[in-house]
């Protein structure tokens, strides 16, 4: 029951930015009912949802059916709870390593939430993994060979884009030249993904790897699902660990977080018995 | 020159047949109808009793007592044929009604669709026929040849149709009232008297002659007579003189200079473009420098361009010129600065807009891209469709940004066989070659019957080698066989690897390769 409690204001976060004092009173009567650590982590949140110096407010508004701002990116759901934001926030960097499908999932996302997705210099990402995880490709754009300079092109995709994901191939790129990205990425509000190389000191980092397959035996089965464990660390927050699954459903391929697995596991057993 | 072809599609005697349909009388009975006391149409039962155009109504009754007379109402006309009309369209899109009776259509798209023109033409009358219509096929070079060949329901082959005209009296000219002037008649009895008797005769006057003669009238006829385009083809060929250009002194070297004279020579482009009633899809930009070297790029549009995008599109090519890598950049600064549309379309014909809605986000986001074309070429930039397929690689179709969205085979289809979901993260297009082995150390083949002929145990990739942890498949796929050319003969297998890391795996021509990693 508490757990679903967090949930439901985690769930709310990204509106905090309106500050309006009802709305401020209802948030405080809601962490007075949970415990020490539930109220640290909440608390925790709201300072990460404070915009950084120079980074615009606009767009804080809270939706009429209550839909997360526009300031925040919307991601596969079970990442929602690794991402102290709630998403990904526009202008932010993100470094990513290991597992691609983390990549696909968050491009997916972005584009099925309606947002333009752009993937410079990474042609090797499966595209059918990634309509699967349900993006809609008319607003995902492909430059399998942004040239020499990719950080370059990169930086004129930042207006324009929602969520541009840079493959730097592993080449690393100077703090000056990166400083000045950011600065773009920040004033116009798309979040930069760079995999495949070096980009200092990135506000968050994302890494997945992957520890096990299901489905596949030997001689029989396919590869149905496979589970990852993912991990976030940013500006604030220490390095979250959280084992997600990427499973099939009906034709399409959805991640789910490692407690509904367990659920769907025990709820399964439930009803052979 | 371009040869278009024209098919056009005759229901003879439609005001009659329509007129019949209507009174629920039948088709196949004397039907006549009538104008200001004139026939002006009748069945083929009542030809044949000796009714025809021009009789006065209580003659035709005359001659035929148990003709059927109604009178002429071209709104019914027009509802009635619409069913045939929408029957062709269901086949064959983009047909064109000339007048209830008489329609036509593009023949290049429908002769390759059904295979060959006479196929289609089959087609199409089988198609009529199911709606309880007899219609006739005519496929010419040009229009009115072809509605001549409807009535006559032939096949002109490829430049014949001067040929095929020529023999045939003269008063075929006039004998379609849709396609020709009002003061048809009088021309086509004018010449009859000058004893121009058939259509051969006529076009073998001099064009001058008839033009410095006859009226305007008589141009169009003539050139109809010899076989020649009347009227520009629905499908734009392209006005002459369209292109603008513009000497530019001193020399453009920078980007703001360039802006400056992209504009104007955008305003005078579309000017022109506006003075010819087409709007630009393809646009050549074409630049020399003061070293004489020559840059040129086309620039392809899904919808036409506006004046904004014509010269944004050209500040951005010379921007990414003047300002490119070392080896592409000109060595000196631009003299000549030329605009040439390349395709052109109706103005007002819009397409569907590419990112599916026009929301200041999605012109943001297109205008980033084509930004990023400019810099990097037109294939840069690349926006995937779904396609069919059995293999992760052919689900999706890479086309350039602005080109159609056309994919390479049906998504729809069922492609039985599909490597099921998930589909592989990373796809490898360059297909490394790897070794599969089974404990002893034997290569693992796939039989002629599509199973493993020894169980694999053991994977080489490089220098490095796995142990197996698990293995499904082959799944043997036949792609094609009747095509020598794209058709493959392949099975694919999913392995596990002990690291742990799932390959997908596909066999061709005695070797594995990696398609797809699972990560």
């Amino acid at each position: 029951m508490s757990r679903l409690g967090r949930r439901r204001i985690g769930g709310r976060q990204g509106v905090i930015g309106v500050g309006s004092s009802a709305g401020e009173a209802v948030e405080f009567a809601e962490l007075a009912g949970l415990s020490r650590q539930e109220r640290v982590e909440r608390l925790r949140r709201r300072m990460m949802a404070v915009p950084a110096r120079g980074e615009t407010r606009r767009g804080r508004l809270e939706d009429a059916d209550g839909r997360v701002s526009v300031d925040i990116l919307p991601v596969p759901g079970p990442f929602a709870d690794l991402l102290p934001p709630g998403g990904l926030s526009r202008g932010a960097v993100v470094a990513h390593s290991g597992a691609d499908s983390v990549l696909l999932g968050l491009v997916a996302a972005v584009t099925a939430g309606g947002g333009h997705a752009v993937v410079l210099g990474c042609p090797r990402l499966g595209l059918a993994a990634v309509v699967e995880m349900g993006a809609q490709l008319a607003r995902l754009a492909l430059v399998p060979n942004p040239g020499a300079d990719p950080v370059e092109i990169a930086a004129i995709l930042l207006d324009g884009m929602d969520l541009v994901v840079l493959g730097l191939g592993g080449s690393s790129v100077t703090p000056t030249r990166a400083r000045a990205v950011v600065a773009r990425a920040r004033s116009k509000g798309c979040a930069l993904v760079v995999t495949g190389g070096h980009w200092p000191g990135p506000d968050l980092r994302l890494a997945g790897r992957v520890v096990g397959y299901e489905g596949l035996g030997w001689g029989t089965g396919r590869v149905r699902g496979m589970s990852l464990d993912v991990s976030a660390q940013g500006r604030g927050f220490g390095p979250v660990l959280r084992r997600l699954e990427l499973c099939r459903a009906q034709g399409t391929t959805e991640w789910v977080g490692a407690d509904a697995v367990q659920a769907k596991v025990i709820l399964e057993e439930a009803v052979s018995i | 020159m371009k040869s278009t072809r024209v098919v056009a599609l005759w229901c003879p005697d439609w005001p009659a047949i329509a007129a019949a349909v209507a009174a629920d009388v039948s088709p196949t009975g004397p039907v006549a109808v009538t104008l200001a006391n004139r026939v002006v149409a009748c069945s083929a039962a009542a030809r044949a009793e000796g009714v025809k155009r021009g009789l006065r109504r209580r003659e035709a009754q005359a001659r035929c007592p148990q003709v059927y007379v109604a009178a002429a109402d071209p709104d019914r006309d027009a509802r009635l044929f619409e069913p045939v009309a929408a029957a062709v369209d269901a086949v064959a899109p983009g047909i064109e009604v000339l007048r209830p009776g008489l329609a036509i259509l593009s023949g290049r798209g429908v002769g390759r669709f059904f295979g060959s023109e006479q196929l289609a033409a089959e087609r199409l009358v089988d198609e009529v026929a199911a709606t309880g219509v007899e219609c006739q096929i005519g496929v010419a070079d040009e229009l009115t040849t072809a509605v001549i060949a409807a009535r006559k329901a032939v096949l002109v082959p490829r430049g014949g149709g001067a040929e095929f005209l020529a023999p045939l009296p003269i008063g075929e000219l006039a004998a379609e009232p849709s396609l020709a002037a009002p003061e048809r008649a009088e021309l086509v009895d004018l010449l009859w008297r000058l004893g121009l008797r058939t259509v051969g005769a006529f076009a073998a006057l001099p064009p001058v002659d008839v033009a410095s003669r006859f009226g305007a009238d008589a141009i169009t006829a003539h050139r109809a007579a010899r076989g020649e385009p009347e009227r520009p083809p629905s499908a734009r060929a392209l006005p002459p003189d369209l292109d603008v250009e513009q000497q530019l002194d001193p020399p453009i070297e920078r980007v703001d200079a360039a802006a400056f004279a992209a504009r104007a020579l955008a305003e005078r482009l579309h000017t022109k473009l506006a003075a010819a009633a087409v709007a630009c899809t393809r646009l050549l930009v074409q630049a020399s420098t003061a070293n004489g070297e020559h840059l040129g790029r086309t620039w392809r549009c899904a919808e036409p361009l506006t004046p904004d995008g014509t010269a944004d599109r050209v500040r951005w090519q010379l921007d990414g010129w003047l300002t490119g890598h070392a080896q592409s950049r000109p060595t000196a600064g631009i003299t000549t600065l030329r605009l040439e549309p390349v395709e052109v379309v109706a103005a007002g014909a819009l397409q569907l807009g590419l990112w599916g809605g026009v929301g200041a986000d999605d012109e943001r986001a297109r205008r980033a891209l084509i930004r990023v074309q400019g810099l990097l070429g037109g294939e840069a930039v690349q926006v995937g469709v779904r396609s069919g397929g059995r293999g992760p690689a052919e689900r999706v179709t890479l086309v350039p940004l602005g080109d159609e969205l056309v994919p390479e085979f049906d998504p729809s289809a069922p492609w039985p066989g599909r490597i099921p979901e998930p589909a592989p993260t990373t796809v490898l297009d360059t297909r490394p070659e790897v070794a599969l082995e089974d404990p002893s150390g034997t290569p693992v083949h796939v039989t002629p019957r599509g199973v493993f002929d020894v169980d694999p145990a053991r994977l080489r990739w490089g220098t490095r080698a796995w142990q197996l942890r698990g293995w499904a498949g082959p799944w043997p796929a036949d792609e094609r066989w009747w095509d020598t050319a794209t058709g493959q003969h392949i099975a694919r297998a999913q392995v596990l690897l002990d690291e742990p890391k799932a390959l997908l795996l596909v066999y061709r021509a005695g070797t594995w390769s990696v398609e797809g990693v699972y990560e």
